[in-house]
């Protein structure tokens, strides 16, 4: 699974932030040290990011600095449960009037739908790991089945740590792993990572779209 | 958390002691702490070894340091020699001296007078520092950069004594921040905001935004102007 990645220079200019505060940022451990990826172009060694988690990162600083010191932005990406809104609540309705998720996965996975239920910041993440996977067409609906039971019956396991879900295919079987992040996997030749998801992505992307 | 009030550490003479967290560290003579040391002040003075890391909220030390693994803290003073296994850390650092590290450099303030060698990535908010020989960090990443070469001190004349045939110049893969204001300094690539170069510079490229001025006695490859 390649990522698409952004250069140094590209993301300044994106996003207009300056070198200053980059490195500052980066000081302050806000973007973690292995989205720093050396790449040698004709200019020598230039560094890369990864874009997307790399933009969502940018506009999350932006947006929660000015409530918050930059000591305290750190403690605050660093753990996902603080990051997490413990007591949010969102309708079906909700969901799907923000974008959030779907209405083809809602339909399937959100049993709720119809009692006008809430659903709690957990289930949240789980319907966007599933929509997110589903609507780039990389699993399809009985695997996506598989994937929301996983995520359901076992993340409350992690207890407010960090976990990453890991969807490999081998010979058409698919499979999924739940390893408590940072996790280094390898898999045998042959296996197929498909997907890769983590809750800090999860949890990052979702709060872009709440805020 | 911890109530109770924390044990000092005080070696004076020949000796050795044991890491550990303590209110104040205070060392003199040829000292040699074993494992980490956390403290809320540490003051050295003479020939001081730490094997592990160091942490304390203030520092003052004279002589030589070394540290074996990672030195963090809030601000420090230092004169004389500091060798530094691991990374050092720390909000405001003023030194008087020569500085070795040979992981990372992250600082806020760094003022100074003397030398470093950074093998990695030095990275601070403010950099003002008078050279007094050769300086060299592996990459360098500020808000704000000061670069000059020192006058005729005394400290000038006891290093270059020491260290003869030594140029006094800064020596760097690539330098980006956003106001640099450089002299004596050799780099394969600055990238800024507000870029000066000095005299005795000798830069591959430069990348700069809003502003560029290069003395005549500067030499320079090649300006490129980014767009806003």
């Amino acid at each position: 699974m390649e990522e698409d990645l952004i250069s140094k220079k590209e993301l300044l200019e994106l996003t207009g932030i300056s070198y200053g505060q980059l490195y500052r940022w980066k000081r302050k451990q806000l973007i973690p040290e292995d989205w720093f990826i050396r790449k040698s172009a004709f200019t020598g060694q230039e560094t890369f990011f990864p874009k997307e988690r790399m933009l969502r990162r940018v506009h999350n600083i932006i947006n929660m600095k000015g409530d918050l010191s930059l000591d305290e932005l750190a403690e605050k990406l660093a753990d996902t449960t603080s990051f997490a809104h413990a007591h949010l609540s969102l309708s079906a309705a909700q969901l799907l009037e923000r974008n959030i998720v779907s209405k083809a996965t809602l339909d399937r996975f959100g049993d709720a739908t119809a009692g006008g239920k809430k659903y709690t910041f957990d289930q949240v993440v789980h319907l966007v790991a599933v929509d997110g996977l589903i609507s780039k067409g990389d699993m399809n609906l009985d695997e996506a089945d598989g994937m929301f039971r996983t995520l359901t019956n076992n993340t409350a396991r992690f207890a407010g740590k960090s976990w990453e879900l890991f969807f490999i295919r081998k010979m058409g079987a698919s499979f999924f792993l739940l390893a408590a992040a940072p996790a280094e996997l390898i898999f045998d030749e042959g296996t197929r990572l498909v997907s890769r998801l983590s809750l800090t992505d999860l949890v990052e992307q979702l709060n872009g779209k709440l805020n | 958390m911890n109530k109770q009030p924390l044990p000092d550490l005080q070696l004076t003479g020949i000796t050795g002691g044991a890491g550990g967290i303590y209110d104040q560290v205070i060392l003199e003579g040829v000292c040699r702490v074993n494992g980490a040391v956390r403290a809320q002040v540490i003051k050295a003075n003479g020939v001081i070894t730490f094997n592990g890391n160091a942490t304390a909220e203030e520092m003052r030390a004279n002589g030589k340091l070394k540290v074996g693994g990672t030195l963090q803290f809030g601000s420090m003073e230092f004169d004389g020699m500091m060798t530094i296994d691991g990374d050092l850390r720390g909000e405001n650092c003023s030194l008087n001296g020569m500085l070795n590290i040979k992981g990372d450099g992250e600082l806020e303030n760094l003022s100074g007078e003397g030398v470093f060698t950074v093998s990695g990535l030095l990275s601070a908010g403010h950099v003002d520092y008078r050279l007094q020989g050769q300086a060299k960090a592996g990459e360098i990443g500020v808000e704000t950069l000061v670069v000059r070469k020192a006058g005729g001190s005394l400290w000038n004349k006891l290093a270059s004594g020491l260290i003869p045939k030594l140029r006094t110049e800064l020596i760097t893969r690539s330098i980006e921040g956003d106001v640099l204001d450089l002299e004596f300094t050799t780099a394969d690539v600055v990238r800024g905001g507000i870029v000066k170069i000095g005299q005795g510079c000798r830069i591959g490229r430069v990348e700069y935004l809003t502003e560029l001025s290069v003395h005549p006695d500067a030499s320079v490859g090649k300006v490129e102007k980014g767009s806003e």
